[in-house]
């Protein structure tokens, strides 16, 4: 078998795993409650302790104007910056405003890092604000952000 | 202002038409006439949709945007149009690219397009250029449209690009036919098919984060290098189905169409660089903001007649409507690396007055005589006339409704926004193939299934956003779906998610926990559904056909659903909310 004849059958046993329990019991179960339920700006104020991030143009978010699967939504996030000792990026969170847990990701780096570079895909329940949150070494905030459709679509 | 459909009273009356040609008075002088200049021509057709052979196709008469986009190239129509062209009222372009008084002049001009008589004029400029200074360019909506391009899976237009001797082309309703038939056309195809913005998304596929085409390719014509880069429509993975184009991932990418833009000048030392755009007229005014050093862009999507270049951040923005009615002439001089200068002309394809190519209706006949039984069938006869356009409502729209919600029995029915279809004047006899003009697609089922009024309220609000945006990228180029059994009023300019109001089903106002029952073609809303009635699903053309026969003569109300709030006539002008 090949490798990726391999992959192929692994990933679509998981796809039918994880669909048949949800199409079984969506109709009688409540809806649950996320545990990590949190909203934007609380999100926004545990990474910054209530500074508030500059918004720059130094911070490249790059992700799609209409998402083609809000399950799958592409998002890289540059960040123009030396990354020498004493001037470097510290970290790169992906935020989303209007998701039940706004926080996505948070990446560490340092300056061995060489370049702060960070692409991922993230999951968005509607159409909202995608927002790319840095943290520079010398403990100022930048922040770059961008609204993404999530759409049903089927108009053209 | 309540929408309904405009047959077209407008300016034109009486002692106003002095000094306008009749057809006997216009000669091919007129139409061929051009003043040639620089080293080589650029041929531009665009939303062919499958039309081969002449068809009756009248411009909109609502045309509606969000209030900062009023009026601009992309957002015209009918009067407003007229005066930014400075169009004569019944004239041939007026006829060509206004609502404006179109069945009396239908009658005077007669049909528009069909590609033996795109040839006839295209053998003309070759002549007169010569061939080997002489490119043409397609910008995609080609393959899908009409019955024979339906049942040929798309060969019968691939066989008629290669008798126009189409050399570049982009796509959109061409993935509909899915990623192996794509590809075997391509096969077929004499031209190249260029795309910078399909890339490969599955990770378990060869082609993962690889391009799927070839994404700009450079030809020489007349002594200059031309660079051509391709541009398919963006957002045809949520437009249309998914499962089409499953594992492509499109998008606009303008990050790399800047890179291909400085590659050709760069270091392929190109003479003219040119995006062959299936983006949309409007998105392509925002790409030309947002990406430097394009020459020319060649638009297609809105299916816009733009007599006129339009210039944005010194790149030049060209358009030439759609289902074969113009011909666009680029002249251009460029070389040593720079166009020093242009000339264009958006030519319209009267089939009245350019004569047929006999080879092309030759080719025609051919490609459509197995069919001809099918397409043929007279299945009954309209008392107005039946279009397709505008903004909220068309009344060919209405008609494939009231068929629906006849054998249906739904409390609501969904009919896409598309921009493509044909137009029967009143009195004449609807064929199939009008039928087939109208909802020739690849995914033609009728869905019957249940939405809560909440999320009916919320899909259109969603369906709104993607029309009147007031950022062009954000919208998907389409009109608002077309409704049978509800009626509401609209606030254009509102917020997303507040515009819709006064939504009635049936006459009575929307109980937003009511389960209703929902008919839907040509889009996802099925997928949004429950308890989808899987005996009911058959093609929405035979949904018509039958619909037709039933009726024999369709006496279609153009009374229209939609009660626009914040404007006063459907074809406002720049800076109004009116005429």
């Amino acid at each position: 078998m090949q490798r990726r004849d391999f992959f192929k059958k692994i990933g679509s046993v998981a796809a039918v795993g994880a669909v048949i329990p949800v199409m079984s019991f969506a109709a009688d179960a409540p809806k649950p409650v996320s545990p990590n339920k949190m909203d934007y700006k609380v999100a926004v104020d545990a990474i910054t302790g209530g500074k508030a991030p500059v918004k720059s143009s130094k911070v490249k978010l790059k992700v799609p104007e209409i998402a083609e699967n809000g399950a799958v939504v592409p998002v890289t996030v540059e960040v123009d910056s030396p990354m020498t000792d004493s001037d470097y990026v510290k970290a790169i969170h992906v935020l989303s405003t209007k998701n039940s847990n706004a926080r996505c990701i948070d990446v560490n780096l340092t300056p061995a890092n060489g370049k702060a570079y960070f692409s991922t895909r993230i999951k968005l329940g509607g159409t909202q604000e995608v927002v790319g949150l840095v943290e520079l070494s010398n403990g100022e905030f930048l922040i770059a952000s961008q609204s993404v459709k999530v759409t049903i679509g089927g108009c053209g | 202002m309540h929408i309904a459909a405009i047959f077209g009273l407008g300016m034109a009356a009486g002692g106003c038409n002095t000094g306008v040609k009749s057809p006997a008075q216009i000669s091919l002088k007129d139409i061929y006439d051009f003043k040639a200049k620089g080293n080589f021509t650029l041929l531009h057709m665009c939303d062919l949709h499958a039309h081969i052979k002449p068809l009756y196709w009248r411009e909109p008469s609502t045309l509606i945007s969000a209030p900062n986009l009023v009026g601009t190239p992309g957002f015209l129509c009918g009067e407003a149009f007229a005066k930014h062209y400075g169009l004569e009222p019944s004239s041939l372009d007026a006829y060509f690219d206004t609502y404006i008084n179109f069945e009396e002049l239908a009658k005077k001009f007669g049909k528009m397009g069909g590609i033996a008589h795109m040839k006839t004029l295209t053998n003309h400029i070759i002549k007169e250029r010569g061939a080997e200074n002489v490119l043409f360019l397609d910008s995609g909506d080609t393959w899908q449209g009409t019955g024979v391009a339906l049942k040929t899976g798309g060969e019968a237009i691939v066989k008629a690009q290669n008798y126009l001797g189409i050399d570049v082309m982009v796509g959109h309703w061409e993935f509909t036919y899915g990623k192996e038939r794509v590809k075997e056309l391509i096969d077929m195809l004499d031209a190249k098919f260029i795309s910078q913005n399909i890339v490969g998304d599955d990770p378990f596929a060869d082609e993962y984060e690889e391009l799927i085409f070839e994404p700009y390719t450079i030809e020489e014509r007349g002594g200059a290098k031309i660079g051509i880069i391709g541009q398919s429509f963006p957002f045809t993975s949520t437009a249309n189905p998914k499962e089409f184009t499953e594992g492509w991932s499109f998008g606009l990418r303008l990050e790399t169409l800047q890179e291909y833009v400085d590659e050709l000048r760069n270091e392929k030392k190109v003479d003219c660089v040119v995006v062959l755009s299936h983006d949309g007229f409007s998105v392509d005014q925002e790409v030309a903001r947002q990406v430097n050093g394009i020459d020319f862009i060649l638009s297609g999507h809105t299916h816009d007649p733009s007599p006129q270049p339009i210039t944005i951040n010194d790149t030049v923005i060209v358009i030439a409507g759609s289902h074969g009615k113009y011909i666009g002439r680029l002249d251009v001089d460029a070389k040593d690396g720079k166009v020093k200068g242009y000339e264009y002309k958006l030519i319209p394809i009267a089939s009245n007055l350019i004569p047929a190519d006999p080879e092309g209706e030759k080719l025609v006949h051919e490609l459509y005589a197995p069919f001809a039984k099918e397409f043929n069938e007279v299945l009954g006869q309209t008392k107005g006339m039946l279009y397709k356009r505008d903004t909220f409502f068309s009344t060919f729209d209405q008609l494939i409704n009231d068929a629906i919600m006849d054998e249906m029995q739904c409390d609501v029915s969904f009919t896409p926004g598309y921009r493509w279809g044909t137009t029967v004047l009143a009195g004449d006899d609807i064929l199939m193939d009008n039928v087939y003009e109208m909802c020739g697609i690849t995914y033609p089922n009728v869905y019957t299934f249940e939405l809560k009024g909440e999320k009916i309220a919320q899909l259109l609000e969603d369906i709104a956003d993607n029309v009147f945006n007031e950022n062009p990228l954000y919208q998907q180029g389409g009109d608002m779906s077309r409704l049978g059994g509800v009626t509401y009023s609209i606030a254009v300019s509102n917020k997303a998610g507040e515009r819709i109001s006064n939504l009635k089903i049936g006459g009575k106002p929307i109980d937003l926990n009511k389960t209703y029952v929902v008919s839907s073609w040509g889009g996802n809303l099925q997928k949004a559904g429950e308890n989808l009635q899987k005996d009911k699903i058959r093609p929405v053309y035979d949904v018509v056909r039958d619909y037709i026969k039933r009726e024999k003569v369709v006496d279609v109300s153009n009374k229209g659903n939609v009660t626009l709030l914040d404007y006063s006539c459907g074809c406002p002008t720049k800076g109004s909310m009116g005429c």
